[in-house]
């Protein structure tokens, strides 16, 4: 066992057997540790200028306004219909396409597959960059171009989902068995049909349980782009909350949880029929 | 009729695998290839269907030189010889009928392969080779429930699927219990005489390889340095493969015994 300084400073404990053997027990790094992490939330607390008093002077105005969403204006109903279903297209336009380009993006990432470093190096850099891109960041930007509406929020849906399925999926494929394929090139299968049945029955149903994920977690973000002008449920939501028209405000809120519990439960079903 | 002349073998590390190695394996013998880890086993039984490549000699399967074959030949020349290995290498989530199956893609249409169409010919053949080693009941389940056992069994249904004339099987016992291990070798002992396929094994087991195989090949650092009957193989001869004292398995070792 090697000494460090700590190990100086706070000595091991040493337990001897009767034949007399000793074995050394470090010890604990975790109050160090632990004080490290008080010492960063102390210094977080000064450079923010978190005011916890405020949070209990103002912290009461949170529950007027939930209070004031009761009853929810259920007159509201009819000028909601249209804007969710634009946010559930765009989410599921845009995980559907971000899904299907994943799968060359990872292909060309798996450093088992494609056996040029140069290659997989630049495709995974590639999907990096493309996930430090906030997802409402594109949106706004997708609104310069294209105009406010739903093809600017489709297309940042579009971009995050190909780059978190493609990074899940690169990994998955790096650590698949690579037993089959040697199998498969035994019996006389080129590289392509040992690929195709080998590599893809192991992660397909990984796939589509990410895919399904990324769907889900889209639909939850897809109602927050409307903030940025890219259409459905979320413009809705600001110009109410704009009006303070809280009744108005707690209808689509009603509206939009039972919509994405519902896609949560059928997704996860599926999920699990898949693993 | 296989036939290593004067074969050579070196890793691009260095290592050498196989030294100056000379051999005949007519048609449809039992052949057992021990030796210690490491001893060049692998890559005995890997050359023979070009899984790796020799650096000289000439290595004659039927009458071809393996070396002299390009690309889609390869390919071709592979579907004669079947493979066993280990792990098993299948692909366990998906059933055992579509791990057998996966032997007959290279001669299928372009859409039915791609699509994953099997023709009915192909199920059924598929269907008998699982009944041959005794898990046709098993045909829809998915791999990963399967036993150790049943699954090299379906990679042996896989093989047989593929009417190889040549069976070469790399540890196929090596992780499976003893009495698992005795119902493959049982197996590979009736596939050999029913259907006069030649079979080549490695295995670590000396008392399975004297008790099942006709014919035993000791390999030590890359040289053949025992070949003949396994009613021949005598302690010596053992001493002699694995070299080291204390690596020697006993041929009364209780624990092999019981196997």
């Amino acid at each position: 066992m090697e000494e460090t300084v700590y190990d100086k400073i706070f000595k091991p404990k040493t337990y001897t057997l009767e034949n007399g053997k000793t074995v050394k027990q470090r010890a604990s790094r975790t109050p160090l540790i632990l004080l490290l992490v008080l010492i960063a939330t102390y210094a977080s607390f000064r450079t923010t200028g978190a005011d916890l008093s405020l949070l209990l002077k103002r912290g009461n105005q949170f529950f007027v306004i939930i209070i004031g969403m009761f009853p929810p204006n259920f007159e509201f109903l009819s000028n909601i219909w249209g804007p969710l279903f634009d946010t559930i297209q765009m989410s599921l336009l845009g995980s559907l396409a971000g899904a299907l380009v994943a799968v060359p993006l990872a292909l060309l990432s798996s450093s088992n597959i494609i056996k040029n470093a140069f290659v997989n190096g630049f495709f995974k850099f590639f999907l990096s960059i493309l996930r430090t891109l906030p997802t409402l960041v594109l949106a706004l930007i997708f609104t310069f171009l294209f105009g406010l509406g739903t093809m600017a929020g489709m297309l940042s849906i579009f971009i995050f989902t190909s780059s978190y399925v493609g990074k899940l999926m690169y990994e998955h494929i790096e650590n698949v068995d690579m037993g089959a394929f040697e199998a498969n090139e035994s019996m006389g299968l080129s590289k392509v049909e040992a690929f195709r049945y080998a590599i893809i029955p192991e992660v397909l149903p990984t796939y589509l349980s990410v895919s399904l994920y990324a769907f889900e977690g889209n639909v939850r973000y897809a109602a927050i782009l409307g903030y940025v002008g890219a259409g459905g449920i979320g413009l809705v939501l600001n110009e109410r909350l704009g009006w303070r028209d809280y009744p108005s405000v707690g209808m689509v809120l009603l509206v939009l949880m039972i919509v994405v519990f519902i896609i949560e439960r059928v997704s996860e079903y599926f999920r699990r029929k898949l693993s | 009729m296989i036939e290593f002349i004067n074969v050579n073998k070196t890793y691009p590390n260095g290592v050498t695998a196989l030294k100056d190695v000379n051999l005949k394996i007519e048609q449809g013998e039992f052949v057992a290839i021990i030796g210690l880890s490491g001893a060049g086993k692998s890559t005995l039984i890997r050359c023979i269907n070009r899984m790796h490549e020799i650096n000289e000699g000439t290595l004659n399967v039927d009458g071809v030189n393996v070396s002299n074959l390009r690309g889609k030949q390869v390919r071709d020349f592979r579907r004669k010889i079947g493979m066993i290995f280990q792990s098993f290498n299948l692909v366990t989530r998906t059933t055992v009928l579509n791990n057998v199956l996966v032997s007959s893609v290279p001669e299928l249409s372009f859409w039915r392969k791609t699509l994953g169409l099997f023709p009915k010919e192909k199920k059924i053949a598929a269907l008998e080779a699982l009944d041959k080693v005794g898990i046709l009941d098993k045909a829809y389940n998915r791999v990963d429930q399967l036993s150790g056992g049943q699954q090299q069994r379906v990679a042996l249904a896989r093989t047989l699927a593929q009417n190889p004339s040549i069976i070469l099987a790399d540890e196929p016992v090596a992780s499976l219990d003893p009495v698992t291990a005795k119902v493959v070798m049982d197996d590979f002992k009736r596939i050999n005489q029913e259907m006069e396929m030649s079979i080549l094994i490695n295995i670590h087991h000396v008392e399975l390889a004297l008790e099942y195989a006709d014919r035993v090949i000791g390999v030590r650092k890359g040289e053949v340095v025992y070949d003949g009957k396994s009613e021949d193989v005598t302690q010596d001869v053992l001493n002699n493969i694995y070299g080291s004292l204390t690596e020697v398995p006993h041929m009364d070792d209780p624990e092999e015994a019981k196997v």
